[in-house]
């Protein structure tokens, strides 16, 4: 899942010079993940996993790294 | 008009051909022209010698930039030029005079001079210098590059290391929208194309309100128009104080809603009997990836419209719900790329056909906008990378038609939030604007 959303923010979203040496757990806000693409990200999650994600949890800690978007799609996908 | 092929540098993509149809909508008007300009006040006097340096090394990389704009057939394209044009302009003050009211009057000056099209160099750079203060000024026409475009052309000049300044703009890329809109298979795009263009009708079916008395514009004779602005700059802690209210307010959707709607309600605070049925503003967004430092030149980006009719603007919490809900209802059924294949047909429009297109709704004399919004965000240029001294401050103006006659910009640098209220006299007052501003300032703030 992990490399699924790395592609999709690293290839449409945010610039970084070396992708691979972009951690799981460092932050995406402070790497430029903006309003728009938080969005856009969403859509792309929602789409790619059949699921819905509440506009409610659009928080910080739901968005901000690889390792909370994995465990907020997960939180849905099992339910 | 004959030009030989080998004259041009490049076409312009179809998001530079939608900021030209609004270039030739604002000299309707008898302004200059869609200008888009940054100002960097600066704490003394830069490395001059550096700065031009630089500036010529821009120039030489981006070739575009001392190109002039020529019309072949219906299509627009950079051409060269016999004569460059100088890019780097130095404004000294005169000894005996004010240094900050000539600095207002030289930005005045700049951002109010009218050229032909053909003749205007694509960027110039601008040092106003006096004791009392110093400013660059960026001025651009906006086919040769956005904001974004803008903002990343600071940044190369504000970079020491050469090998990294030879890194802008690379890779070299297609057009962003052209890439972005070839995504699409030709049946996707009719589609997205009749979807823009329902969304458009659903707009139109409310009438835009527009505040300020467009019949000054008949009293006055069209040479009297000009653009003037009003810069208005939070502390620290009024800046961290409306970045809490605008999360309350909409969340992560982006401070941008909240500005949007903090200036629809001081508007409609401010002039209740204004005539129409909604509030409505259009906002461009970037197709560049976030901190990307590629492409330079040209228009990346596509529109979206915030509409708010007047009964929820009274409401502040059904208004941010509101404003909300659209953005996300928008992005969901992709209406956001949904006007790149309405702005590639717009392209192959004369700029009178797809003026009328862009302002006016369907087949009324209501202009669209109510007001005209850019949002930069946070602006990343170290205040120390200036050639030979600090940046202190940084603002952004920008040319507007009349109507909607307001333009308003915000940015953030050194954590502090700036506004910039663009407005042309005489059909508003700079004492009109800053009532309006005391009434955003209470909003922003709640």
């Amino acid at each position: 899942m992990k490399k699924i959303l790395r592609d999709f923010i690293f290839e449409e979203l945010i610039f970084v010079t070396e992708p691979s040496q972009f951690s799981d757990d460092e932050n995406l806000l402070e790497a430029g993940l903006d309003s728009m693409g938080i969005m856009r990200l969403i859509m792309f999650i929602e789409d790619k996993y059949s699921i819905t994600l509440p506009d409610t949890e659009i928080e910080p800690e739901n968005v901000q790294s690889f390792n909370a978007l994995e465990q907020w799609i997960l939180k849905y996908k099992k339910g | 008009m004959s030009k030989n092929k080998q004259e041009i540098i490049e076409p312009l993509n179809f998001a530079d051909s939608f900021t030209l149809a609004m270039d030739e909508e604002i000299r309707k008007d008898g302004l200059p022209g869609s200008y888009g300009c940054f100002a960097l006040e600066l704490d003394d006097r830069p490395d001059i010698e550096t700065l031009q340096h630089r500036i010529a090394e821009f120039s030489q990389k981006f070739p575009v930039s001392l190109a002039s704009l020529q019309q072949i057939g219906r299509h627009f394209y950079w051409c060269k030029r016999d004569n460059l044009p100088q890019l780097f302009f130095n404004h000294i003050c005169p000894e005996n005079d004010e240094g900050l009211d000539f600095q207002q009057h030289t930005i005045n000056q700049i951002i109010n001079r009218k050229e032909k099209r053909e003749s205007i160099t694509p960027i110039e750079f601008h040092l106003i210098t006096s004791s009392a203060k110093n400013t660059f000024f960026m001025r651009w026409i906006h086919p040769f590059c956005d904001a974004r475009g803008a903002d990343l052309i600071l940044q190369f000049l504000c970079t020491k290391d050469e090998n990294k300044r030879q890194q802008f703009g690379l890779p070299k890329t297609e057009p962003l929208v052209n890439i972005q809109l070839a995504k699409y298979h030709w049946w996707q795009k009719i589609i997205l194309f009749f979807k823009a263009k329902i969304y458009i009708a659903k707009l139109d079916k409310l009438k835009s309100i527009q505040s300020f008395d467009q019949n000054k514009k008949k009293e006055s004779a069209s040479r009297n128009l000009h653009l003037n602005f009003d810069v208005q700059r939070l502390t620290e802690s009024e800046t961290q104080q409306v970045i809490k209210q605008a999360k309350k307010a909409v969340g992560l959707t982006g401070t941008s809603l909240y500005y949007i709607g903090c200036l629809m309600r001081a508007l409609e605070k401010m002039y209740p009997e204004a005539e129409g049925d909604a509030y409505c503003t259009p906002y461009a967004f970037n197709i560049r990836k976030q901190r990307a430092i590629t492409p330079m030149t040209g228009n990346h980006v596509s529109a979206l419209f915030a509409q708010a009719p007047r009964e929820i603007i009274k409401d502040r919490n059904k208004l941010f719900t509101h404003l909300k809900q659209q953005n996300t209802g928008v992005i969901r059924q992709q209406l956001d790329y949904a006007f790149l294949p309405l702005m590639w047909a717009g392209s192959w429009l004369s700029l009178k056909e797809y003026g009328k297109i862009l302002r006016l709704s369907n087949g009324t004399d209501n202009e669209r906008s109510s007001f005209w919004f850019s949002d930069v965000g946070k602006l990343d240029i170290p205040a120390q990378s200036f050639p030979g001294t600090e940046i202190n401050t940084v603002f952004h103006v920008c040319q507007v038609t009349t109507p909607p006659t307001l333009a308003f910009l915000s940015c953030i640098y050194n954590n502090r939030l700036t506004l910039s209220y663009n407005f042309i006299e005489p059909i508003i007052s700079l004492e009109q604007i800053e009532t309006l501003h005391q009434l955003v300032l209470l909003e922003l703030l709640d």
